[in-house]
């Protein structure tokens, strides 16, 4: 999968990480889900083994490896609980906004600390009434003095109210502006927790931004810029969110192989029957197209290419196939599988990602948008 | 405190397959270190925690013996010997002479730490070998080491006791998988790891063979074990009190 000189190196990395998970992360998975424990303890614990470091330069904290090592590793959080990959996911993707758009004194300030997950991120850019076109933002950032006054509110905001750190968007009077708030603020609330179908451990809320202020030179980047800094991060966060997705996929898939070994009817295991083995090849054969899409994305990322197209095609294809292979998980546990939690979740974990993060249709449009250019 | 840790790079028994024939199929198994070995490198490095020094690990293995070298460096270990022998092809005492020999090379050691048997065959004949030829006494299943200056306190687990002894250092000790739980080494450990130096030697010239004739394993099986199928059918209710008559019935609960 990687390059042979690099292979060992990698492969011992993830196969030590994915022993931790399968000792400190799996066990608690379905209690996660039911709300029975706190994501904050297992989440601590991946921070500290180096989860969030893995893509990051060295100087800041991180180990300096390539992304796809870091897209591989979240497939197998994603494997091991949804939604603690949910909220790594998120975490890294304000990382990654500010190594690239951040200034010198912020990444001084905050980068290293986020990177070696010290400090927890949240990334608040949704709002009640707009999504997908960052450009209609309600939210304010009025300039005060040596301060920016936010008012507005975001939904739907992953690891909100337990983040240290927010990146916030908000329209100032040059357009839509980035921001990085430490919490507490005074003016930094939050709604109750949302009531989700799938992604139940992570953390959901409203952020409710009421005269909230912080520091002039707390701005990421350029006055004005920052619907265009949203959109080059959640191309990043596609490519990861394609490789959680595969990771719930393949966690459905195990199961359902297992179960069809083991299920009987009509005097054999239903493993033996034409229509489950269609199911079980169909299965595998998508999830390794979707591991190899998020693995060609990573690799054209890596090289420095505009991979904008590619992280929405792998979003896309990943999300919609693991929809795909979590209901096959139900359709061959039957009546288990639209009963026990254990199966269930994994489809209404994958449920969100069609969603967030960009939906299909927004991102069918973007990849249409920019084939067309390319072909030009 | 000079500690020195011995581990197996052994197959992996989790990943193990067994044929129709009950035999364990070893070709194309992984290997990694004897999980038992983990808790023997843990309690090394706990030891040198209290007792600033250094931990030595020890194998005998082939090439790929380096991967289990490198995980326990990267648990935090301070550097790896690796005596180059198959260990398919020797026995415990062969084993033990190796590594006796390059413990004394590398020594001398005031604590000398083994998991109580490896994970693949288990014979557990290494560590009393090792106390034998390093002269040294030998305290098999520990469940805690404390050392006060040369006196080491050890609770050894036994089948129905545990005893609680105390000897002088040096000491050759086998430590249970009660001891302690043995720490995941982070990202960035493991990366440093391929830093830390690994000697090689040649197990034959650092231990020449005796003339003894070496034991070998004839055959290695699955323990089968057959189990009573009894099926209740009827309703919960019904089930449920069949249930308890055939649990009565087979002395397990008393009506």
């Amino acid at each position: 999968m990687f390059h042979p000189s690099k292979h060992q190196e990698y492969s011992e990395l993830l196969s030590s990480l994915g022993e931790f998970m399968e000792r400190e992360i799996i066990p608690l998975s379905p209690k996660l889900d039911r709300e029975e424990v706190s994501i904050t303890g297992p989440r601590r614990a991946l921070f500290k083994q180096g989860m969030t470091q893995i893509p990051f330069p060295s100087e800041y904290g991180g180990l300096g490896l390539p992304f796809s090592v870091y897209a591989m590793a979240v497939e197998l959080l994603g494997t091991a609980d949804a939604s603690i990959a949910l909220s790594v996911e998120i975490h890294n993707a304000v990382a990654e906004g500010l190594l690239k758009f951040g200034s010198e004194n912020q990444k001084e300030s905050h980068l290293e600390d986020v990177i070696t997950g010290r400090k927890l991120a949240s990334f608040a850019l949704t709002e009640p009434a707009s999504g997908s076109d960052a450009g209609t933002m309600a939210t304010t950032a009025e300039k005060k003095g040596g301060e920016f006054v936010i008012n507005g509110s975001k939904m739907f905001i992953t690891n909100a109210g337990e983040a240290d750190v927010y990146l916030v968007f908000a329209r100032s009077k040059k357009g839509p502006s980035c921001f990085l708030l430490d919490a507490p603020n005074k003016g930094l609330k939050f709604g109750e927790g949302l009531d989700k179908l799938g992604m139940r451990g992570s953390k959901t809320h409203e952020v409710i931004l009421s005269d909230c202020r912080i520091p002039e030179e707390n701005i990421v980047g350029e006055e004005g810029k920052g619907a265009d800094y949203a959109k080059e991060i959640l191309h990043g966060a596609r490519v990861v969110v394609a490789a959680l997705n595969v990771g719930i996929s393949q966690l459905a898939y195990s199961k359902s192989v297992a179960y069809a070994k083991q299920r009987r009817a009509f005097g054999k295991s239903i493993s033996e029957f034409q229509l489950i083995k269609e199911k079980i090849a169909d299965m595998k054969t998508d999830i390794n197209a979707g591991r190899l899409f998020y693995l060609y994305a990573s690799r054209v990322k890596e090289m420095g290419e505009d991979f904008s197209s590619e992280a929405s095609q792998a979003k896309i294809f990943a999300t919609e196939m693991s929809l795909k292979v979590c209901d096959e998980a139900i359709q061959i546990h039957g009546g288990y599988g639209y009963t026990a939690d254990d199966v269930h979740r994994h489809w209404r974990d994958a449920r969100l990602l069609t969603i967030g993060e960009g939906t299909s249709e927004v991102l069918r449009m973007l990849v249409a948008r920019r084939e067309m250019a390319r072909s030009q | 405190m000079k500690i020195a840790v011995c581990v197996k790079h052994a197959i992996d028994e989790t990943e193990l397959r067994v044929d129709s024939s009950g035999m364990p199929q070893t070709s194309g198994a992984v290997s990694r270190m004897s999980t038992f070995d983990k808790n023997a490198v843990e309690e090394g490095l706990r030891l040198k925690s209290s007792h600033p020094g250094e931990v030595v690990i020890f194998t005998v293995g082939t090439g790929d013996a380096r991967k289990t070298l490198k995980e326990a460096l990267a648990m935090g270990a301070d550097r790896g010997v690796l005596i180059s022998a198959d260990p398919v092809k020797i026995d415990s005492l062969r084993t033990a002479e190796m590594l006796s020999a390059a413990i004394r090379k590398n020594g001398p050691f005031d604590v000398v730490l083994c998991a109580e048997g490896s994970s693949d065959t288990y014979s557990g004949q290494v560590p009393p070998m090792l106390g034998e030829i390093l002269d040294g006494a030998y305290i098999g299943y520990a469940k805690k080491i404390e050392i006060n200056g040369n006196l080491a306190r050890i609770e050894r687990s036994l089948e129905d006791s545990v005893e609680i002894v105390e000897a002088s250092l040096p000491l050759v000790t086998s430590v249970i998988s009660e001891i302690n739980e043995p720490r995941y080494p982070t990202l960035i450990q493991i990366m440093q790891a391929s830093k830390k130096p690994i000697e090689e030697l040649g197990g034959d010239q650092l231990a020449p063979s005796g003339s003894y004739q070496q034991a070998s394993i004839i055959s290695m099986s699955a323990q089968s074990s057959s189990r009573k199928h009894v099926l209740m059918d009827g309703s919960p209710e019904e089930a449920a009190s069949k249930l308890i008559e055939s649990l009565a019935k087979e002395g397990v609960l008393t009506k």
